[in-house]
């Protein structure tokens, strides 16, 4: 017998996150760890009248393909993808690893290059979803491979994951829409402002978000979500950051992260673990060295970092960016085929910090300022 | 550590069954159970250059969507299946249920409606696959469930799987050869013959193979294979038939069939278990009543009834026939959602006789 909250997990994906219709196909992406999840949505899909489309794949097959994969299959385009690119009026992504190290060993340059021949595919959903006719949503099962990365019992993580998600609720939609509401103040807020200054620990940054659209982020596209996000001007980035939370991409961990920026710009890259990484990743394009996202994190349910960008980038009282791609509905001109999230801990326990928005306090030592 | 003789098969799967070439776009359809070889697979399938896909079946999404879907979503068709018919250049599928009866309780009407909604896409694959434009095979990955229905233990029934493989030989490519070579002899044999006559228990049927095509199955389009088949004429099937081996329609069982056709078509079908489910499938589609396949079995590493088609339809001694659609390299023009192999076991008095010559008796072939 399921947790019961498993099946609120996918009636809240399926009727909030993704607002599936009659007669809409529904790709849901998963491994076969998430079997139970898989299982409700794909249940819930055919109740809301939606053809559910399972694209399931096994763990162990993308270190095969990295490893023996000759350039020319590395940078195949599937006919699969492309016409799912097509078809698919949303999509589910239920990450559900099993060993969140397996790829540590694979050039990172290889998996740059497989990344980006997912690249006309990825273009066409985003064309699609401007067009208003693609939905997405990403979540996270939790695996014994996902509870060690975080340092927990699977136990201990499977209720921090239903807490960040508000699955201990009775309904859960009814609190991701209040928080879209309280967000939607900052953002409403935020509308019209020039000048961001991030000021904490080691860290003094400004940039300028003039022009720029911040988006409510309040667990559609993201579950769990609460943050609320940007495309700074792209060469307005000056100064010193430190990133604090440990960060999880390609299989490798990156831990505390200095980047100091000038006319938008990375010139100087440390990271106390994975410094080598850390540079291939800025080489990977030129749109690499650039920041595609700045943002808050207003999740209070999420209390600590996790390793894991979908969690940590929500914590509440943090702010982070990405070096990469933007998204261009922020008016994020920024292209690559990188988006790493890295997070900044303005909270009391990390040394504090502030962020000034056009000389006013918008927050202070992890808390918002602003009467919102 | 794999089994080593997992990296045997997936060569010979690859290599040699399905015949993948550099280029090819090549789709591997299973479920996750068969993960150690579906690895293996798709690491040769890289190998000899080609793009392997694979499409995973999660077991219990079927039950469910029988239990919930409308008749709307009962018929519909994803394009993107329908593309990989009408695209892929090579499909193998790996069979790898956790639970062979997991759709006992689905509505047989329901998944009746999903089959006639694909039935284009069967047209489609059985077109493709006879110019050669689709390459396919299929086989069967070990799990309890197979072995349940077996009943085997998994080690016993693993055992098995490699016998009737060749897999435990070092040239398992060299023995489907050598089995090729032999039963092309008799496909030979065969050719320009008309009238096939079947006597056996409870069994006196005639059946002409007049301008029809024998096929060698030796390993390619199934593995294990061993047996060689072709299209009975439709209209010239007449007498009556027992299958004394236990047929499976979608891992349900119905026990002793007795079929009797006049011109062709079935006009009396009963069987000792499963009676109400014989009768569903037979009242398909009008093609459903008919013979597709008229085949004889010739695996002698498969000695006793699995509950499972794959092997039990090559178990040597035995003829099966199929109703349903048919084989258009084969000359068969039947045409039907449904493809049911039935077994005849002749290895305790039965006999073949063609255009009056005894062909085999007992299970043994005497020409």
């Amino acid at each position: 017998m399921p947790d019961p909250r498993i099946r609120r997990w996918a009636e809240t994906l399926t009727n909030y996150c993704l607002y599936v219709k009659p007669g809409e196909t529904v790709g849901i992406y998963a491994t076969p760890l998430a079997g139970p999840l898989v299982e409700e949505v794909y249940r819930a899909v055919l109740r809301a009248g939606g053809h559910p489309l399972v694209r399931l794949s096994l763990p162990e097959l993308t270190e095969v393909f990295l490893k023996e994969a000759s350039d020319e299959q590395l940078t195949y385009v599937s006919p699969v993808d492309e016409a799912l690119a097509e078809t698919l009026d949303a999509r589910l992504r239920i990450s559900s690893e099993a060993n969140v190290r397996a790829l540590a060993n694979v050039d990172p340059a290889r998996q740059a290059l497989f990344q980006r021949s997912g690249g006309p595919a990825a273009r066409r959903y985003r064309e699609r979803e401007q067009e208003g006719k693609f939905k997405w949503c990403g979540t996270l099962y939790p695996t014994q491979a996902s509870a060690q990365n975080a340092e927990m019992s699977l136990a201990d993580f499977t209720e921090f994951v239903f807490e960040a998600c508000f699955l201990n609720d009775d309904n859960t939609a009814e609190r991701w829409r209040d928080l879209g509401h309280r967000q939607q103040r900052y953002v409403d807020w935020l509308k019209g402002k020039e000048r961001v200054r991030v000021v904490g620990r080691d860290t003094d940054l400004t940039l300028s978000i003039a022009g720029r659209t911040f988006i409510n982020s309040d667990g559609k596209r993201n579950f769990p979500s609460g943050e609320f996000f940007t495309g700074p001007v792209e060469e307005s980035v000056e100064g010193t950051i430190r990133y604090t939370i440990p960060s999880s991409i390609s299989g490798r961990v990156v831990q505390d992260v200095t980047l100091r920026f000038h006319k938008g710009e990375v010139v100087e890259a440390r990271a106390v673990q994975g410094q080598e990484f850390l540079e291939k990743m800025l080489n990977i394009d030129a749109g690499a060295r650039r920041v595609g996202e700045f943002a808050v994190g207003n999740n209070f349910g999420i209390t600590r970092g996790i390793c894991n960008t979908l969690f940590d980038e929500k914590i509440g009282g943090t702010i982070h960016m990405a070096l990469g791609d933007s998204y261009p509905e922020t008016g994020g001109l920024n292209k690559s085929a990188l988006h790493w999230d890295l997070v900044c801990d303005l909270r009391p326990a990390a040394g504090g910090g502030e962020v000034w928005v056009d000389d006013e306090l918008f927050l202070k030592d992890g808390k918002l300022m602003i009467g919102a | 550590m794999a089994d080593p003789r997992l990296r045997r098969w997936a060569e010979v799967l690859v290599r040699y069954s399905v015949g993948v070439s550099a280029g090819d776009k090549f789709m591997i359809n299973s479920a996750p159970a068969a993960a150690p070889l579906i690895q293996e697979v798709y690491r040769e399938a890289l190998r000899v250059g080609a793009h392997p896909h694979v499409n995973l079946a999660l077991p219990g999404l079927q039950e469910i969507f029988f239990k919930e879907a409308n008749e709307e979503q009962l018929r519909y068709v994803s394009p993107i299946e329908a593309m990989i018919t009408q695209e892929f250049d090579a499909t193998l599928a790996i069979g790898a249920s956790v639970n062979t009866r997991a759709l006992s309780n689905a509505d047989p009407a329901k998944q009746a409606m999903a089959a006639q909604a694909r039935r284009h896409l069967q047209g489609t694959f059985m077109e493709r696959q006879s110019t050669g434009a689709l390459k396919w095979s299929v086989t069967l990955y070990p799990t309890n469930a197979y072995a349940q229905d077996a009943e085997m233990s998994l080690d016993e029934f693993t055992e098995f799987v490699y016998g009737a493989c060749f897999l435990n030989d070092d040239d398992p490519v060299a023995r489907w050869k050598a089995l090729g070579k032999e039963q092309q002899r008799l496909v030979d044999w065969l050719k320009g013959k008309e009238q096939v006559r079947v006597v056996a228990k409870e069994t006196d049927l005639t059946v002409s193979i007049k301008d029809r095509i024998f096929i060698n199955a030796d390993g390619q389009k199934n593995f294990p294979d061993g047996e060689f088949f072709t299209g009975p004429v439709e209209d010239a099937v007449n007498g009556h038939v027992y299958f004394g081996i236990p047929a499976t329609f979608q891992g349900r069982v119905v026990q002793g069939i007795r079929l009797r056709f006049e011109q062709g078509r079935v006009v009396e079908a009963t069987a000792e278990q499963g009676q109400e489910l014989l009768e569903k499938m037979l009242g398909m589609d009008e093609g459903a009543r008919r013979l597709g396949e008229f085949a004889f079995g010739n695996n002698s590493g498969i000695t006793k009834g699995i509950k499972n088609i794959l092997f039990d339809e090559k178990l040597g001694g035995t003829i099966h026939m199929a109703l349903g659609a048919g084989y258009p390299d084969t000359g068969a023009k039947n045409q039907s959602a449904l493809h049911w192999d039935m077994i005849c076991d002749l290895r305790t008095g039965g006999e073949v006789w063609v255009d009056g010559q005894l062909f085999s008796k007992d299970g043994k072939f005497v020409i």
